[in-house]
């Protein structure tokens, strides 16, 4: 396998820098363009463009290899480039809030779609309460701030703490129950825990919370835009790097579970979970693992959610929301890092984008979403194989 | 006293019942699919909207109040549609999903529920007002002393009638026997000479017929009904089947009554009843799998090594 490979590589002639190079810039350029691209002509041309591209991936494996492996050959490479095009991209779009609003709304449901992949996708548990444990962190973080005073640095663990808490509580059942009967209960849970923030008194009720505090880093307050190089950015901004490094962290945990024997024994679960219980994998542990790990990444989105913007209520928390991360996962490629991020950015900006349609957008996302599991019902970039060995 | 408790236990029975009708639909289609159909809840929500719709236009051509039979007329129509939107709902969406994990076709459903609702919301003449629905019987019946509202008893004397008549079909006649075959081994059931496909479509237009009858009770019960409460009719109606023990009628009955029982106790007990009605019946929902993980009368699912 991995010799055929690099003699495909070595084939194009290309050197592995250039398709780097050049696949990142073209990727972001293309994120860039639907961004602000405002008229209906344009957002359908690019969106057949990205299926034009798709199509071109399908028809020519060898391509999507050669840039794996590309990816694969220069990683310190690509690691640095992304690094500065998720630096500069902000400058790019100038005043354009509404799409760096966005950008961020994007980044943190890529990073809610990544922690239900660890169940879904990993272990193949049907969560359907991830909006519950996003609306716990959401909630902790924002109760501790205005009650309390706390800081938004301080909040972030203790919310992280308290949804990982009810995120075990509720891995408890999966030891008893499964398949239907498991999703029945997460979508139970999900449900009372929203109602429950809509009638206690404590957590606003159905008004929700409002005038959450923005957070501050070394003096510089998030509420005032960044200066650098006599140029200005938003005070948005502040927020897009604050989820683009929480998704930093969401994919980097992703990549190092997923290669360690937690990720082996979740995927050992997930293809047949009595062979192994029979190797020796505790498999209620490594169940309720996922269901905490989801839970703590989670509520990391939740918190910033509700710092950024500043105003919480039941309805940012309900069985939908779970529903809309759970399609992000399948749409994109189930224990495919790439390909959960590129369904969450699809699946987030997709509604906005057609406001042309505005009364049939919704109309619009579910009739793609069920065409999307008819016709390529392993997502948009299934899982790859597991590597081995060679670096 | 004994008028309030009486209130209570018609309002039990009559949840009970709108409810089951609702489960016995998840109920049969997981017993022969191993599917759960959750856009049922919706699906049977279009009833009480073409109900509402043929009476306008019936009312429209009389220009007078409409009788008894013309109303039954648009009552049947409403469920005859409804079960065929049904059969279309499975050949176009869920029968793509026979294969898949039941991850897929559970996605695909939800999705295919918000499809519904939306066309209800853009489509249906100002859709998403919530709308007036009328009862369907008014004024009392006299059991020897008692005086009993006529809806709710109507309502509960249907759910029976329907029970029974669902039971003796698939106990007691070819179709039926042709649906438990089906569901124990679709290829063996083929080898003898039974088309599973038509056992699913008319699987798919009972199940969405009876949701049909249960929705037209629930709008006509609650006097109101809007393009999304078939959400909620529907998670409740997927609860109660489960907490049953999905695949079983009786269960899907019992499991009916059980979250019914609670909303009511909830509702009477309660100073803020009415609004931790929805937290006490999923909180019984997770106790009941908890101790029951396969539901009061399902069976233990054992595995083939």
């Amino acid at each position: 396998m991995s010799t055929t490979l690099t003699q495909t590589a070595n084939r194009t002639g290309l050197p592995a820098s250039l398709v780097v190079t050049v696949t990142e810039i073209a990727a972001a350029a293309l994120l860039l363009a639907f961004l602000a691209a405002e008229s209906t002509v344009m957002v359908v041309a690019l969106l057949a463009l990205m299926g034009a591209i798709f199509a071109g991936l399908q028809l020519w494996p060898q391509l999507e290899e050669v840039i794996v492996r590309a990816f694969h050959d220069a990683r310190a490479l690509a690691t640095a480039l992304a690094l500065i095009i998720i630096l500069i991209y902000p400058f790019f779009l100038g005043n354009n809030t509404y799409a760096l609003h966005l950008l961020i709304v994007a980044l943190i449901y890529s990073t809610l779609a990544l922690a239900l992949n660890f169940q879904l996708g990993s272990v193949n548990i049907p969560n359907f309460a991830t909006g519950a444990t996003y609306g716990i962190g959401a909630y902790t973080s924002a109760l501790l701030a205005i009650n309390f005073g706390w800081s938004f640095w301080a909040t972030l663990p203790a919310a992280a703490i308290t949804a990982t808490v009810f995120g075990f509580l509720l891995g408890i059942p999966s030891m008893r129950t499964r398949d239907s009967y498991l999703a029945l209960v997460t979508i139970a849970f999900g449900i009372v825990i929203q109602q429950l923030l809509n009638n206690l008194s404590w957590t606003g009720g159905a008004n929700g919370l409002v005038g959450i505090p923005a957070p501050s880093l070394f003096g510089h307050s998030f509420m005032s835009p960044i200066e650098i190089a006599g140029r200005k950015l938003p005070p948005q901004a502040n927020f897009y790097y604050l989820s683009a490094a929480l998704l930093g962290l969401a994919i980097l945990s992703a990549k190092r579970l997923h290669e360690s024997r937690v990720g082996l024994a979740w995927n050992a679960i997930r293809a047949d979970e009595l062979a192994a219980k029979c190797q020796g994998i505790n498999v209620v542990w490594y169940k309720i693992l996922a269901f905490g790990v989801d839970a703590f990444l989670a509520a990391f989105a939740g918190t910033i959610y509700a710092f950024y913007i500043s105003y919480i209520s039941p309805d940012n928390f309900t069985f939908l929301v779970s529903v809309t991360i759970m399609t992000m996962v399948i749409v994109g490629g189930m224990d495919n890092t790439l390909g959960v991020i590129l369904g969450a950015f699809l699946l987030t900006m997709l509604p906005e984008k057609l406001r042309v349609f505005s009364d049939y957008r919704l109309l619009f996302v579910s009739v793609v979403v069920i065409l999307f599991l008819i016709l390529r019902p392993k997502g948009l970039f299934p899982q790859r194989q597991r590597h081995y060995g060679e670096k | 006293m004994d008028s309030l408790f009486l209130q209570y236990l018609l309002n039990w029975l009559v949840l009970g019942s709108i409810y089951t009708l609702v489960a016995i639909g998840f109920s049969l289609l997981f017993g022969l699919l191993n599917v759960i159909h959750f856009s049922h809840g919706d699906v049977s929500m279009i009833a009480p909207f073409v109900a509402l719709g043929s009476l306008q236009f019936l009312l429209g051509i009389t220009s007078s109040t409409v009788g008894i039979g013309p109303i039954l007329l648009v009552l049947a129509l409403a469920i005859l549609v409804t079960g065929v939107i049904g059969i279309a709902a499975d050949r176009l969406v869920i029968s793509r999903f026979r294969q898949a994990p039941a991850m897929m076709a559970l996605v695909a459903t939800v999705a295919l529920g918000t499809v519904v609702r939306e066309l209800i919301r853009g489509f249906y003449p100002q859709g998403s007002n919530p709308k007036a629905f009328p009862s369907i019987v008014e004024g009392f019946v006299t059991l020897n002393s008692l005086r009993l509202p006529a809806l709710p008893v109507l309502i509960i004397a249907t759910t029976v009638l329907v029970i029974v008549l669902m039971a003796a079909l698939m106990q007691k006649t070819p179709i039926g026997m042709r649906i438990r075959a089906v569901a124990e081994d679709a290829a063996t059931a083929r080898l003898m000479g039974i088309t599973p496909s038509r056992i699913f479509a008319f699987t798919f237009f009972l199940a969405s017929a009876v949701g049909a009858l249960g929705a037209l009770f629930f709008a006509s019960y609650a006097g109101v009904v809007r393009f999304d409460f078939g959400v909620q009719l529907g998670l409740i109606g997927f609860s109660a089947a489960v907490i049953g023990g999905l695949g079983s009628m009786t269960g899907a009955v019992l499991g009916s009554l059980a979250i019914a029982g609670i909303e009511t106790l909830v509702q009477a007990n309660m100073a803020d009843g009415a609004s931790y009605r929805l937290v006490f019946c999923f909180l019984l929902v997770i106790f009941m799998l908890c101790v029951r993980p396969s539901g009061l009368l399902g069976k233990p699912v054992f595995e083939k090594v």
